[in-house]
């Protein structure tokens, strides 16, 4: 139970340091280049930049992914490599995916096996998760220049050069060898159709014929590679690392689950290292652990140890409501919860103080043995705990890979998951989570800096009003992003017409589509019905879909580059300023009790933007009869 | 902004190159050559080889696929029918009734008495009896409040079958004094389709046919064609299904013998190769039974010679580390027609 949780962890940690200094070390440009290479990095070196050339060079290839990528999709009928012939995809479907893998989101309203031709699954799906978790790591080091008071910020197209080439294609070459020879497909063949054991029992076709079973496949093992390593999660297959073909074994999950937060650990000791400053980086370190542990834990709890609530045993309750009438006045009534079936309202007296409470039973439980946990939507040969720790994982990243299906999560292990893209900053998105995290720790060094009187001063350097409305934009962004358009769908009927779940659980659906789309993590409660599909499909019905796809394009766009460029400002404003030389008076940032001080900020913050949407979705769910409507 | 430019198309040409052509060509080329069984998909012919051309395969060791028949150990519920193009999972939550739906339709036909009289002996008859006498919480008509407490469910029964729709669009026609009520009761939809009248319908009927559900009956003519009809249908597994909820509630006291939780929960993928050991040991009386009969042979050895292939094929997550002994469904069903009707002698089983 707890044994899976903990190897992950520990085998990430022992991982981490050799890399962390592999990755400081080449950003660092330590290395010496043999001729061939040093030709290739003087085409993309344009020399030292400040942080506005450097956000610049940032958004200029940013568009410049867009564009290649748009036209890989948008041309994927005509393009080599489809033997399945994949058609054209939905207009809004395409702009949705661009936008989602331009930003390491990776939110998919596609299906990778249904939609998708080999072409397009490597040349925009294998090249963007390449992409873009480097583009964020790019951001990161900017930004530790900035804090160290570096004369420039680097030049970003060698930083993106070098963390491709250097860092993250040759990591992912030994993860991939390692899946292939788990059992994750590496091939170019079409899909393989082949004779069951039992003739016809796939069904038979008009003629009377056994069908064939047919089995997708493709160039698997480097999808799953960079999607698992650069905290992506756009898997090759829509069932993601719950396929077989994606995730063969406990083996290969362990690997991939130790990938969602191996380089997001990676860079803390990177951030240490060319920081020299160990100590803040293991404070740091710290509050990760610990807010990592506690999902986990919740997760883990909740689901693995608890049985699915649909199948056992409840009692019906009996609400004292005051049911709103045409006219105005509210009329009081006992609303009986019968679980199984609609609730039944009755007169209530309030002069009988609940005396008048109807009868209720005891809803009897079906004889299902569920000792290993809630076990809809999960696979067996991972271990019995690997689909709530994915969950976990998966969420305090940015990775938004799924090995068990989170929209059949318990509803309280969904807290989990929306607590994790809430805060945004628990090991957060390779480069992007901890600069997730800086916001907050400015916000805490300022709070810190009030209390106890003092100008507030982070590494040397004061923080003032400038940088504390840049750390206020980036922070208040991503409620914004996710509360607003969650209230405009839930009083739309795009919305309602797409849940798949009834009531609580419909409502978290929404909730989590537009918090994956926010926090650019790109899970989902994949009931939803988000998918366009083929151009061919789509007409005027699928106007919710469309507006989901645009929608949430949208506030990927937003969640991807306004945490990212105010925080590069405010590393670009520290720089300029004097060092205020250590004395007895400064706050120190690499203390327990700092620690203690950040911990407490972010869940602060967290609880207060999000804990009402929480007790609508998933409290309101647990609280509420179960099961309760949908049938 | 020209040098700005110029790095930038070098560096996308750059990356192209090596994240879309050199890094999966160098993966192709390790897979093809290193592991060409597992870069193909893991495919085994029938006598349990692995092989790499989909013509010689009966199936891929990591993919589940369909097995029906009494003498196979059979998989975990597929949400998408073990489309192994187009995987995907219920995506159900707790509080969604065909959840619970769903888990009580598979339990019906197999649930056992636990203890008492009856005990290791099948619910189904006692269901079905029940069922017959039409009587829910002391209530007259299980139809009806079948359709009124699971207004979804009964809407899912007219879709699921043309036949169905029609044989609603023909009450319909016939019954316009009901759907004149049921307007009356929805004054915003003045022209109700089958699919809305699920509710009505099923309340109609439960009054007409009392104990009886109306259920697809297949009729053979001389000719050898087969035609469908909905009849009032009073047993078999639909009813023992559909109806093991309420009759679990009419009985909440009785003892049942607990099935163990993959045999009804869907997995992720919907294509899950493994079960538990437990789950088939579960349904290890059937397949042992089956044999035995097909091969003239005394069960219990039968029974004996499947447990030791079972135990040889069982395997747990990282040695047992971290979850509970599985056995992969296809290759133990290999094994066991191997073992029991080598080729040739299977044909037709």
């Amino acid at each position: 139970m707890w044994i899976l949780p903990a190897i992950i962890l520990i085998g990430t940690v022992v991982l981490a340091v050799p890399l962390g200094l592999y990755m400081a070390w080449v950003f660092e440009g330590r290395y010496r280049l043999p001729t061939v290479l040093r030709w290739i990095e003087n085409r993309v070196d344009t020399g030292p930049q400040n942080w506005k050339q450097y956000c610049w060079a940032f958004m200029l290839l940013n568009l410049g992914t867009f564009i290649v990528g748009y036209l890989v999709l948008a041309l994927q009928p005509w393009l080599p490599l489809n033997p399945d012939q994949k058609g054209m995809l939905a207009p809004s479907m395409i702009f949705h995916t661009v936008i989602s893998f331009m930003t390491n989101t990776n939110q998919q309203h596609y299906s990778g096996e249904v939609h998708l031709s080999y072409f397009s699954q490597l040349f925009f799906i294998c090249w963007k998760q390449v992409l873009s978790p480097v583009i964020g790591l790019a951001a990161l080091v900017a930004i530790i220049r900035g804090l160290r008071g570096d004369k420039d910020m680097g030049n970003f197209y060698l930083d993106m050069w070098r963390g491709v080439a250097y860092f993250f294609v040759p990591l992912c070459l030994i993860v991939g060898v390692l899946l292939i020879a788990g059992g994750s497909p590496m091939t170019l063949h079409g899909k393989a159709q082949l004779a069951t054991v039992e003739p016809g029992a796939m069904g038979s076709d008009d003629s009377g014929a056994a069908k064939l079973q047919e089995i997708a496949r493709g160039p698997v093992a480097a999808i799953v590679a960079v999607k698992q390593f650069g905290t992506n999660g756009g898997g090759y297959f829509g069932a993601n690392s719950a396929h077989p073909f994606e995730n063969p074994n406990d083996w290969t999950n362990l690997l991939t689950c130790i990938g969602i937060i191996l380089v997001p650990v990676a860079t803390l000791v990177m951030f240490g290292k060319m920081l020299s400053n160990f100590r803040h980086a293991a404070v740091i370190f710290g509050v990760m652990l610990v807010l990592s542990v506690a999902t986990i834990i919740w997760a883990v709890q909740w689901d693995t140890n608890q049985p699915n609530p649909a199948l056992v045993a409840r009692s019906e309750v009996a609400y004292a409501q005051d049911l709103p009438q045409a006219g105005g006045a509210a009329k009081p009534v006992w609303m009986v919860a019968r679980a199984g079936q609609s609730a039944d309202i009755a007169a209530r007296d309030p002069a009988k103080q609940g005396a008048d409470q109807p009868a209720t039973t005891v809803y009897a439980g079906l004889p299902v043995d569920q000792s290993l946990g809630n076990l809809e939507g999960k696979e067996l040969r991972f271990g019995t705990s690997a689909g709530a720790t994915w969950a976990a994982l998966t969420t305090n990243t940015s990775n938004g890979s799924v090995n068990c299906m989170h929209d059949s999560l318990t509803p309280l292990a969904g807290i989990t998951p929306l607590v994790g893209m809430w805060l945004n900053c628990i090991w957060g998105g390779v480069g992007v989570g901890l600069i997730n995290l800086l916001i907050y720790l400015i916000i805490g060094v300022f709070l810190a800096g009030l209390m106890v009187g003092r100008t507030p001063e982070y590494l040397g350097k004061k923080v003032e009003a400038h940088e504390m409305k840049l750390a206020s934009l980036a922070m208040l962004a991503h409620p914004l992003l996710i509360l607003i358009p969650t209230g405009l769908f839930v009083a739309s009927s795009w919305a309602l017409s797409t849940q798949n779940n009834p009531a609580a659980h419909g409502f978290t659906e929404i909730l989590y589509e537009f918090t994956s789309a926010s926090a650019n993590n790109g899970s989902g409660y994949e009931g939803l019905a988000d998918t366009v599909g083929a151009a061919a499909d789509d007409n005027d019905a699928k106007l919710p879909q469309r507006a989901w796809d645009i929608a949430c394009g949208l506030v990927m766009l937003c969640g991807r580059f306004i945490p990212i460029i105010a925080p590069i400002a405010i590393a670009g404003s520290l720089m300029a300023k004097k060092h205020t030389p250590f004395t007895v008076g400064t706050l120190r940032t690499d203390t327990a009790t700092f620690g203690f001080v950040l911990l407490g900020t972010i869940l602060l913050v967290g609880a207060l933007l999000f804990l009402p949407a929480a007790v609508l979705g998933p409290v309101a769910e647990h609280l509420g009869p179960i099961p309760f409507g949908g049938g | 902004m020209r040098s700005h430019l110029s790095a930038n198309l070098w560096l996308l040409a750059l990356t192209l190159l090596l994240g879309a052509v050199l890094y999966p060509l160098a993966l192709l080329a390790v897979g093809q050559t290193f592991f060409r069984h597992q870069a193909e998909g893991s495919m085994i012919n029938s006598a349990g080889q692995p092989v790499t051309t989909a013509s010689e395969a009966v199936g891929s060791r990591l993919i589940a696929q369909p097995f029906t028949a009494d003498q196979y150990f059979q998989p975990r519920p597929s949400a998408v029918s073990f489309n192994a193009t187009a995987s995907g999972a219920s995506n159900w939550g707790a509080n969604n009734y065909l959840l619970r739906d769903r888990v009580a339709r598979q339990l019906g036909p197999i649930v056992k008495y636990q203890s008492g009289a009856k005990q290791g002996q099948l619910a189904a008859p006692d269901i079905e009896a029940w069922f017959q006498k039409d009587r829910f919480r002391g209530q007259p008509g299980i139809v009806g409040q079948w359709a009124n407490a699971h207004a979804g469910v009964a809407q899912n029964w007219v879709k699921a079958d043309p036949l169905n729709s029609e044989y609603v669009a023909a009450w319909q026609k016939s019954h316009p004094d009901d759907v004149k009520q049921w307007i009356k009761e929805n004054p915003d939809n003045t022209d109700p389709k089958p699919l809305d009248l699920a509710v009505a319908f099923f309340n109609s009927y439960s009054r007409t046919g009392p104990g009886t559900f109306p259920g697809v009956v297949e009729h053979k003519s001389a000719d050898g064609k087969t035609t469908k009809s909905i009849e009032p249908v009073k047993d078999g597994t639909d009813i023992q299904g559909m109806f093991f909820d309420m009759w679990r509630q009419d009985h909440a006291d009785v003892a049942l013998q607990d099935v163990p939780a993959d045999m009804v929960m869907s997995c992720g993928s919907g294509l899950d190769p493994h079960i538990t050991l437990a789950n088939a040991r579960y349904q290890l009386d059937r397949v042992a039974g089956t044999w035995a009969t097909k091969l003239h042979r005394d069960p219990a050895a039968v029974r004996l010679e499947i447990e030791k292939l079972l135990r040889d094929k069982t395997a747990a997550p990282l040695r047992g580390l971290v979850g509970v002994d599985l056995v992969n469904v296809l290759e133990v069903n290999l094994a066991m027609k191997n073992q029991f009707a080598p080729a040739g002698e299977a044909k037709g089983s």
